[in-house]
């Protein structure tokens, strides 16, 4: 039985690695194809024969790349094949005969017309994060034939990306997410420029970064990344077209717009004058813990890109030039995909006086953000992993696994008659997934929801406390047992084992209450590897 | 997402996000009026913890309409709440 998983896990492994190898060498292909081009660029037959050569020889390379190559070489081999004519003649229409084809559904409406097409073409956006909501607003905006776009990331494509990032594909995890994209988005339309900034942003490399572009897109994934990209953008004088995303639900806000300098009261409102307040970090929930649903992260990246043609067809630099108001006053756009209606929009005020970044008497300044004396990080809480017990309230996988099999063979099985209490408090969704035998699922919201004084009925006479004393009072019932408590990470066990010791349910210390360390994500990795990974 | 009816006297409040999971609905009425100034310590009477982890950092709407919840506007220090009033805790949603 296991040499068989192992055998198939192995020949899992080869397929993704022989995977990774082909888009490797797809990239290697194209870079080598690309410096050829411009290395010999005047040597054009010469180029020619030696492509068809190198092309013809090389079987692995991606049928793709052959659509990227021919669009870029024609276009190279026109420019460089009349280089006297380009001077004498005006070029006869605005746009290549290709661009007209291309962008022509677009073209014939009043709202983008010649001259919103011309913007966009002279537009450059950076779009900050690659992920559910980057993914598709680059692809909508790359297709709309945005003059530059760039891409700043610093992850690697996973696996569980895939059903939500649709520019990755299976045979490019392990590649950086810019570095995948660039793929994707080139074949979509070779007539953009593209530029990778394979990292993370950070508090100094924002400003030099996002000055060279006209508007930026926060597509992140955490509040500190939102704050930092916020404050560049006021700093900066750039409109921001921010989103997210969790769950079913989605935001979408035009911020900064117009960008005026802080102070500017007529300048549309920051992330700051919304959000003064950043979330209790402990509140904050990532999509790979509250989990996302595809369609809708990829709502609000459509969304993204709708407005920024919005804003860039009707001409961005404009605005900021000549201090009028936006001509749509600020929204914010919440989506519920289960609610009804699924669409609501909230009117905002305008800039916050007293706002750190935008008021009149702003503290974010470009020095503070240069010198990183601005801690985003710490302005935002701690994102470490919970430290909360001390060693004797904590137990290994390792050790718990022993407990399991040496106090009694048939652990599980009976779990009344267990030597201990094993709680479990993920989400019943999860549990439901996969959990180990005889543990009983509290999820972590109800414990949390829990108050630690008993709950007065409130004024209408509700008893909304009673489901939620219903663990406590079971817990309570059996005072000798030992509690462990599990999760997914090993974080919410811990303040699990707090709240029960701060609800009396160690009997002064008589019970033993602990954690296993690492939760159910360590037990896979030393005790049982066949053990899901969600 | 909210109830057909409001009851006579009360008022409907939404739950986003964070709020919804703290308080494990999406909605429910509140006995109107309220001033806007007393709305955050009744929901920590009825939620006890939810004022400091989730509802300091949230937008607040009455009629879909932003309301400054730090004490800065005047007009909206004197607010009250009103029967039938659709109000909306919206907490920052980061991921994406």
């Amino acid at each position: 039985m296991a040499a068989v998983s192992v055998i198939e896990l192995l020949r899992q492994q080869i397929s993704t690695c022989e995977a990774q190898l082909a888009s490797l060498r797809q990239q290697l292909a194209e870079a080598e194809h690309l410096h050829r081009q411009q290395q010999q660029g005047l040597q054009l037959k010469r180029m020619e024969e030696q492509t068809r050569h190198n092309t013809a020889s090389t079987s692995l390379v991606h049928d793709m790349s052959y659509g990227i190559h021919d669009d870029f070489r024609s276009e190279i081999f026109a420019a460089l094949s009349h280089p006297e004519e380009e001077n004498v003649p005006p070029r006869r229409w605005p746009l290549e005969n290709s661009e007209y084809k291309r962008y022509g559904r677009q073209l014939i409406m009043p709202e983008i017309g010649l001259q919103g097409q011309l913007r966009l073409k002279q537009a450059s956006v950076l779009i900050v994060g690659v992920g559910g909501l980057g993914c598709p607003a680059a692809a909508y905006l790359v297709g709309a034939g945005v003059g530059t776009v760039g891409l700043i990331d610093g992850d690697v494509v996973e696996e569980s990306n895939l059903h939500r990032q649709i520019l990755h594909s299976t045979a490019r995890v392990g590649m950086t997410k810019v570095d995948s994209a660039i793929v994707a988005l080139s074949s979509l339309n070779p007539n953009v420029n593209l530029v990778a900034h394979p990292a993370r942003l950070t508090p100094e490399s924002s400003l030099s970064i996002m000055q060279d572009y006209d508007l930026v897109l926060d597509c992140t994934d955490n509040p500190a990344s939102r704050y930092l990209i916020s404050d560049t953008c006021v700093l900066l004088g750039k409109p921001l077209v921010s989103a997210s995303a969790l769950r079913t639900e989605g935001q979408l806000m035009v911020l900064n717009n117009p960008p005026l300098p802080p102070g500017g009261a007529n300048g549309g409102p920051c992330y700051r004058c919304i959000f003064p307040k950043p979330p209790a970090f402990e509140t904050v929930v990532s999509c790979g813990e509250g989990g996302i649903l595809g369609p809708v992260v990829g709502t609000m990246g459509v969304l993204q890109a709708l407005e920024t043609i919005k804003v860039l067809s009707r001409g961005v630099k404009g605005l900021a030039a000549n201090g009028t108001t936006s001509p749509e006053p600020p929204t914010l756009t919440m989506f519920s995909a289960y609610g009804s209606p699924m669409f609501r929009t909230i009117r905002l005020r305008g800039r916050r006086q007293t706002c750190a970044s935008c008021g009149a008497k702003a503290t974010v300044t470009p020095e503070a953000l240069k010198s990183g004396s601005l801690d985003y990080a710490l302005f935002c809480g701690s994102v470490a992993p919970v430290d909360a017990l001390t060693a004797n309230e904590r137990i290994s996988v390792d050790n718990y696994a022993k407990i399991r099999t040496e106090a009694n063979p048939f652990t599980g099985s009976q779990p009344s008659n267990d030597s201990h209490i094993l709680i479990d408090v993920r989400e019943g969704v999860q549990f439901d997934l996969c959990s180990l035998e005889g543990s009983v699922n509290i999820p972590f919201s109800e414990i949390s929801r829990t108050p630690l004084k008993p709950m007065r009925e409130d004024v209408a006479g509700n008893h909304d406390a009673t489901p939620e004393e219903g663990w406590v009072a079971a817990l309570r019932s059996h005072p000798e047992k030992p509690i462990f408590v599990i999760c997914r990470l090993g974080n919410d066990s811990q303040l699990t084992v707090k709240k029960m010791k701060a609800l009396g349910l160690d009997n002064g210390g008589k019970r033993w209450i602990g954690d296993i360390k690492g939760g159910l994500r360590a037990w896979r990795e030393n005790v049982d590897q066949d053990f899901p990974d969600y | 997402m909210a109830p057909a009816k409001v009851p006579p006297g009360h008022f409907p409040i939404l739950y986003f996000a964070a709020a919804a999971s703290f308080t494990g609905k999406s909605t429910e009425h509140l006995a109107a009026p309220l001033p806007l100034g007393r709305l955050f310590a009744t929901l920590d009477e009825k939620y006890p913890g939810i004022r400091q982890k989730v509802l300091d950092s949230c937008a607040v709407t009455v009629n879909l309409a932003y309301v400054d919840m730090e004490g800065e506007e005047a007009a909206d220090q004197k607010l009250v709440i009103q029967e039938g009033d659709e109000v909306a805790i919206i907490p920052p949603v980061s991921s994406g």
